[in-house]
């Protein structure tokens, strides 16, 4: 992929020196910040309370307004355009969700549809293709009320409303905070698979690490209004830029990548041992399957190596001891 | 304007005192009545066993004062005839509404948390009624009582027309001659009895919530 | 009893005269609240929007209800241009629904939910938009109630009006007390308290139509 110039067509949203002071602080909540977002791409604001990131997501949007910068859309200038229209433009999911009480799921996800003076039977098709798409039964959700659905219920319906005019940014700020563990997990898998077939360009702002190591395409890690590393989940683990970094991400930080590490790329060659060993347990996972995978299998069937397919062919091992050093060579400079 | 100051400092001062005490009365007696009526029965509706009569019993209240007062006074005549009972009838039921609503407002805003810690350490139910409930609802059904106390001195001069006394009887002779001065130093006083109350109900509201509540 | 009787007995014989004055009562009701539904509820709207207004504001119409009515409508009585009858009469009202319109338009456009107003200007709703689709319904059910108050509370008050010269419903009750006769004032009390109470029964039916089932739940 060869990125051009400045204002290509990947770079979806770009911000420029952006800051924001608000009235009566002396200190900045974002401080001259500059990076760019690609397009397609799931980039998540990570990072302590008061450090910015909501702060910045709301610029994008243009409810905050910046006190100094540029942000650009798509090679646009979001201060040349009517706050209102670019809102239309960009979905924005909200913790708190926001439904309106006092009209039915169907007509909160129908919103920015009707405010477009779309005509009501593409209005209504749309409704159900989204609910269909976020897991919620269309018909039995659509005339429900939202006191009527449970907080899960809700925040699917929250990011249908958010995708109904099929925006291509989408701004989520903790969306899925306000339900259980479970819950979130489970929201946070199906919204991965439907970015995998939407393709759009989020910012995602979030206060749990774990969150943004999985959903991030790239994390933007953020302290005091000042960006601290910008990367892909892989760099953050394997090359945190400071000491903040680090304890941001945790002590598990060796863990925490094998959760990444394919293991195709710790593969090593197999012996006549190792294949003995493996075949009598059956220990086998898929090359790109996570490392930590590896362990898993290693754990329930008490062995030391397991078999690595591509396929079915098998293609080589991978060895507790491996596991090991590559940890301690991750975690070496601490 | 009907307005002369010298006039009105003898209406302040000469003429409008009499009436004080009685309007005072006037106030005190139902108040009380209708504090010792609603807040138990406001505070009865919140216990489970009697929560589906809540709607019928607050409409009684309700309708209390939505029939105009002079009715209420009224109605009564032929039982007690005119004069101070019927009034004193009348403002008792006047003054139920603030006082109920507002007891079932408290009541119902205490956390439910609370309550289950509570019983959760051993607390009968009347115990958490006592010491957990009313204390945390205090501000609240005392907020309904001065609220209470203040239509009660505003209404009381009514009772003057039934020849229950009070205020109102200057105000009344304010219209009839059409005196400003009476009119006005009848309802200054009617405002500072109103105030003088509110305070009162204030300081036992503090004598009455427990010192780590302040 | 003998005395239902009477009463009824009155009540029948004198209808054209207890329809005057109902017609009466409610021109001046209806009156007071055209006036002050447009005035207060324009001020609660007001206050919201200029936080810094809203003590003093309130403070204002506190102070006024607590003035027993009698006075103030003895007090505008006394005042030339106004003098006895229905001018006196509608401005004292229209000043005692200040309280309850002004604190519940305040309260119920206050009490919308901060999350919602957030989510429907993050979709680009513009302010006209928000005012009308989320603020106004959902406030209504607050305003609403404030209205039925201030309607019941008019009608009573109304009835105090027939000291200055109004020939309403209260006069009914007044005759009957200075005449001495039981029957007239049983009569007057039941006729006011009938039409109260249907009234505040009315705006009750009302009231649960206009709200959203959505918003019935909550609060």
């Amino acid at each position: 992929m060869v990125k051009i110039i400045k204002g290509a067509v990947h770079d979806m949203i770009r911000l420029e020196k952006v800051y924001k002071t608000f009235p009566n602080t002396t200190v900045p909540a974002v401080d001259k910040i500059s990076f760019t977002i690609e397009k397609g791409n799931i980039c998540v604001f990570v990072g302590p309370s008061g450090c910015g990131k909501t702060t910045i997501l709301r610029m994008i949007n243009r409810l905050v307004e910046p006190t100094g910068g540029s942000i650009y859309i798509d090679g646009e200038n979001i201060m040349e355009t009517d706050a209102d229209q670019l809102r239309r433009r960009i979905g924005y999911v909200i913790q708190q969700i926001g439904l309106l009480p006092h009209r039915t799921i169907g007509q909160n996800v129908g919103l920015v549809p009707r405010l477009l003076k779309w005509p009501e039977d593409r209005i209504n098709k749309r409704v159900m293709e989204l609910l269909e798409i976020v897991g919620l039964d269309p018909r039995e959700t659509a005339r429900k009320y939202p006191y009527q659905l449970s907080g899960g219920q809700m925040q699917r319906a929250g990011v249908a409303r958010a995708l109904a005019v099929d925006p291509p940014i989408m701004l989520m700020d903790e969306p899925f905070g306000a339900v259980d563990p479970i819950v979130r997990g489970h929201l946070q898998d199906e919204f991965l698979r439907l970015q995998q077939e939407v393709k759009k360009t989020i910012c995602f702002v979030t206060h749990d690490i774990n969150e943004a190591l999985k959903m991030g395409d790239y994390i933007v890690v953020l302290n005091a209004g000042k960006l601290v590393q910008k990367g892909t989940p892989l760099e953050m683990l394997s090359d945190p830029a400071n000491d903040f970094v680090k304890d941001l991400i945790g002590d598990d930080r060796g863990v925490k990548l094998l959760d990444l590490t394919r293991a195709e790329s710790l593969l090593q060659a197999s012996t006549s041992e190792t294949d003995k060993a493996v075949r009598e347990c059956s220990c086998y996972i898929d090359a790109v399957q996570p490392v930590k995978m590896a362990l898993e299998v290693m754990m329930k069937n008490n062995s030391d190596v397991v078999g690595i397919r591509r396929g079915s062919e098998v293609v080589g091992t991978l060895s507790w001891t491996e596991i090991k050093q590559h940890i301690n060579k991750i975690s070496g400079d601490q | 304007m009907n307005f002369e100051f010298n006039r009105f400092v003898e209406a302040m001062f000469d003429r409008s005192p009499p009436y004080i005490l009685e309007h005072v009365q006037l106030v005190l007696i139902p108040l009380g009545i209708a504090t010792a009526v609603a807040f138990p029965i406001g505070v009865l509706l919140t216990r489970p066993r009697f929560r589906r009569y809540t709607d019928r019993v607050m409409g009684i209240f309700n309708a209390g004062q939505t029939i105009p007062p002079l009715a209420v006074i009224a109605v009564f005549f032929p039982f007690f005839g005119l004069g101070y009972r019927p009034a004193l009838i009348a403002l008792t039921i006047y003054a139920l509404l603030p006082i109920a609503r507002n007891t079932l407002a408290g009541m119902s805003s205490v956390s439910p948390e609370v309550k289950e810690a509570a019983r959760g350490m051993g607390m009968t139910e009347w115990q958490i009624l006592n010491q957990v409930e009313i204390p945390l609802s205090l501000s609240v059904v005392m907020s309904g009582i001065k609220t209470s106390a203040v239509l009660t001195a505003g209404t009381a001069a009514l009772a003057a027309l039934v020849g229950g006394k009070g205020m109102g009887a200057v105000i009344f002779a304010g219209i009839n001659f059409f005196r400003m001065e009476l009119i006005l130093a009848g309802t200054l006083y009617i405002a500072i009895i109103a105030l003088a109350i509110d305070r009162l109900l204030s300081f036992i509201e503090g004598r009455l919530t427990p010192s780590y509540m302040k | 009893m003998e005395v239902i009787l009477n009463v009824i007995n009155f009540i029948l014989n004198n209808s054209s005269r207890i329809l005057e004055y109902t017609i009466n009562h409610f021109s001046l009701v209806f009156t007071v609240l055209g006036f002050s539904l447009v005035l207060w509820i324009t001020v609660g709207l007001l206050i919201s929007k200029y936080d810094r207004y809203a003590g003093s504001v309130i403070g204002l119409a506190n102070i006024i209800f607590v003035i027993p009515s009698i006075s103030l409508f003895g007090i505008f009585v006394t005042i030339p241009q106004l003098g006895l009858g229905r001018k006196s009469a509608a401005l004292a009202l229209i000043l005692y629904a200040m309280m309850p319109l002004v604190r519940n338009v305040y309260r119920g456009v206050k009490s919308v939910d901060q999350s919602v107003l957030e989510s429907g200007r993050g979709m680009g709703m513009s302010d006209t938009e928000i005012l009308f689709q989320i603020q106004i319904p959902m406030a209504w059910p607050v305003v609403f109630a404030g209205i039925r108050v201030t309607a019941v509370m008019i009608t009573g008050m109304a009835t105090v009006a027939t000291f200055i010269g109004e020939r309403n419903l209260g006069r009914l009750i007044h005759h009957g007390i200075t005449r001495g006769n039981e029957d007239i004032i049983i009569a007057g009390a039941v006729v006011v308290s009938l039409i109260a109470l249907m009234l505040d029964f009315i705006l009750g039916k009302v009231e649960k139509k206009l709200t959203s089932p959505g918003l019935r739940q909550s609060g």
